[in-house]
């Protein structure tokens, strides 16, 4: 991840978390401490860590690339600046498998609830990734829907932009709102280890296309947590890898998404839902080919006593066994599972998950037994 | 001393004894309720008159309100359990837990930082009436004579 070429990017960026972090733990503990001061500084910053650990057994084979999603343990490190009209926002993400800086987002609000982003962010076309990013101990099941995964997890829709980002809302009658969010900037290429998004710790903007993403959604409350509304987003990712062009038989895959969310919460019940619709055109020397396919999800949640919550998913795609683009470049991916779970949240923001799933890929069918401890400190 | 009550009728004492008891009562009452009365406060100095509701939630949430073009900040006022079970019930209408995990969710998703705490309501006067940017809440009786303090409207009443 790191190289000596782009040590100084490297440092500049560890010099101002670092900063930031020392400025947030000042005001933490520097006032913090004191009684009567508040407990949470200046209220200008934030640090919040998530972490998971997992124990877990599949009954088929691991995928050859060892995925992250998969990680024994896993540390997020997010920190918030909020001064005035101006946030900087930075998500770090440590595993065995990875170290990689996810997001770092300046952003500027020019009128309430209206934010323009530049920097490395997530994709506004998702509906699971804007909702919990990389925060495990948000997201209720212990893995996320095949068709949500990172680009690093064999993830089939690219879900990093390098670029600018507007995210607007607005009050639509006395409770409701709209959410208008819309990205462009660097887009994704494809090498023989799935999706490459700009990496910032070790940046290289060559051969990229520009990347566009975008969502409008009805707000049933403004300061809730329901939403539903339309996704669309578009790619053009170059192909880097010979081997993999070849197999492809394309040097460029131009993929469009076109996609619908509903997510509900009630008092009890809780519904995250999606579907999108994967357009392709592989196009090489040879000619072009269009496939597409549909893939989407519902997950389904009860909130019991003793702070327990109980959760069923199911996730299923059409045409995507039949896609050159998910056999050759993705043949992890899960075509349908149904997925099991129950989450024991206990003491202050930690969380003990058990999950079963039955899987089908291209390759074989499988199932997974998860364990997981989550939590986000302090 | 001795003489004085010993020229008082007893008619006069038991009347006596009956107008300081209404005037102890009165005392009490008075403050219990200015006491029984949770208010939102600004500085003196800040030109919000008025926030309804919603933008209240909005506020304690960690969302932008402006007014006046000036971004409005919360603070949270801890320095009772009581004002605290008040703020969850009557302020931002939703449990400890909701709300937590809900700011929780805003700092990952939107980069907001969640409201600080104050646990001394003379730091939190202090703070407000130097701010003009700063919204709180605290007891009327705790404000009703302090210049500097601005209440805006009643949260909770008994």
């Amino acid at each position: 991840m790191f190289s000596g070429a782009n040590a100084p990017l490297a440092m500049l960026l560890a010099w101002v978390l670092s900063t930031s972090l020392a400025c947030a733990s000042d005001n933490m503990d520097g006032m913090g401490s004191m009684d009567g001061m508040p407990d949470h500084g200046q209220h200008s910053s934030e640090f919040v860590l998530f972490l998971s650990a997992e124990a877990h057994h599949f009954t088929a084979p691991e995928s050859s690339a060892e995925l992250n999603e998969d990680a024994n343990v896993i540390a997020d490190a997010l920190l918030a600046i909020d001064r005035d009209r101006f946030r900087l926002l930075g998500e770090f993400q440590l595993s065995r498998v990875e170290h990689d800086l996810e997001r770092f987002q300046v952003g500027f609000e020019p009128v309430a609830d209206t934010v323009i982003w530049l920097g490395r962010f997530h994709q506004p076309g998702s509906a699971w990734n804007t909702e919990h990013h990389h925060g495990r101990y948000l997201q209720t099941s212990v893995t996320r829907p095949s068709v949500e995964l990172w680009e690093d997890e064999l993830g089939i829709i690219p879900q990093h932009i390098t670029g600018l980002m507007v995210d607007s809302r607005r009050q639509v009658g006395d409770y409701g709102g709209l959410q208008l969010a819309a990205g462009a900037g660097f887009g994704t290429t494809i090498t023989n280890e799935g999706l490459d998004p700009v990496n910032l710790l070790d940046p290289h903007f060559g051969g990229r296309r520009l990347a566009l993403s975008g969502r409008i959604a009805y707000l049933p409350d403004f300061v809730g947590t329901s939403a539903f509304g339309l996704l669309v987003s578009h790619s053009v990712m170059p192909v880097l890898t010979k081997s993999t062009a070849a197999m492809l038989r394309a040097n460029q895959v131009d993929q469009t998404v076109y996609g619908g969310f509903a997510n509900w919460n009630g008092d009890i019940w809780r519904l995250t839902s999606a579907v999108y619709d994967v357009e392709m055109n592989l196009s090489g020397l040879a000619g072009s080919e269009r496939n597409s396919f549909i893939a989407g999800y519902a997950q389904l949640e009860r909130q019991f006593p003793h702070q327990l919550t109980a959760y069923g998913r199911e996730e299923n795609s059409s045409r995507a066994g039949d896609s050159v683009y998910i056999l050759v470049n993705h043949p992890d991916f899960e075509l349908r599972r149904a997925t099991l779970g129950l989450r024991w949240d206990f003491w202050r923001h930690q969380a003990l998950t058990m999950e079963a799933a039955h899987g089908q890929t291209s390759r074989a069918k499988e199932f997974e037994y998860r364990l997981q401890w989550s939590a986000a400190l302090p | 001393m001795e003489r004085g009550v010993a020229v008082m009728s007893r008619a006069n004492r038991r009347l006596s004894a009956h107008v300081g008891a209404l005037l102890l009562m009165m005392c009490c009452s008075l403050s219990a309720l200015s006491a029984d009365r949770l208010v939102l406060i600004v500085s003196a100095k800040s030109p919000v008159t008025a926030l309804n509701s919603p933008e209240i939630q909005k506020l304690f949430l960690g969302l932008t309100v402006i007014t006046h073009d000036e971004v409005l900040r919360p603070l949270r006022n801890e320095s009772e359990e009581f004002i605290r079970q008040i703020f969850f019930q009557s302020i931002v209408s939703m449990s400890e837990s909701t709300y937590e995990r809900r700011v929780l969710a805003l700092t990952l998703q939107q980069g907001r930082t969640a409201p600080p705490l104050y646990r001394n309501t003379k730091m939190l006067l202090d703070a407000v009436a130097a701010d003009p940017a700063l919204v709180s809440y605290a007891w009327a009786a705790d404000v009703a004579k302090d210049p500097r303090i601005k209440t805006l409207r009643v949260l909770w009443h008994e």
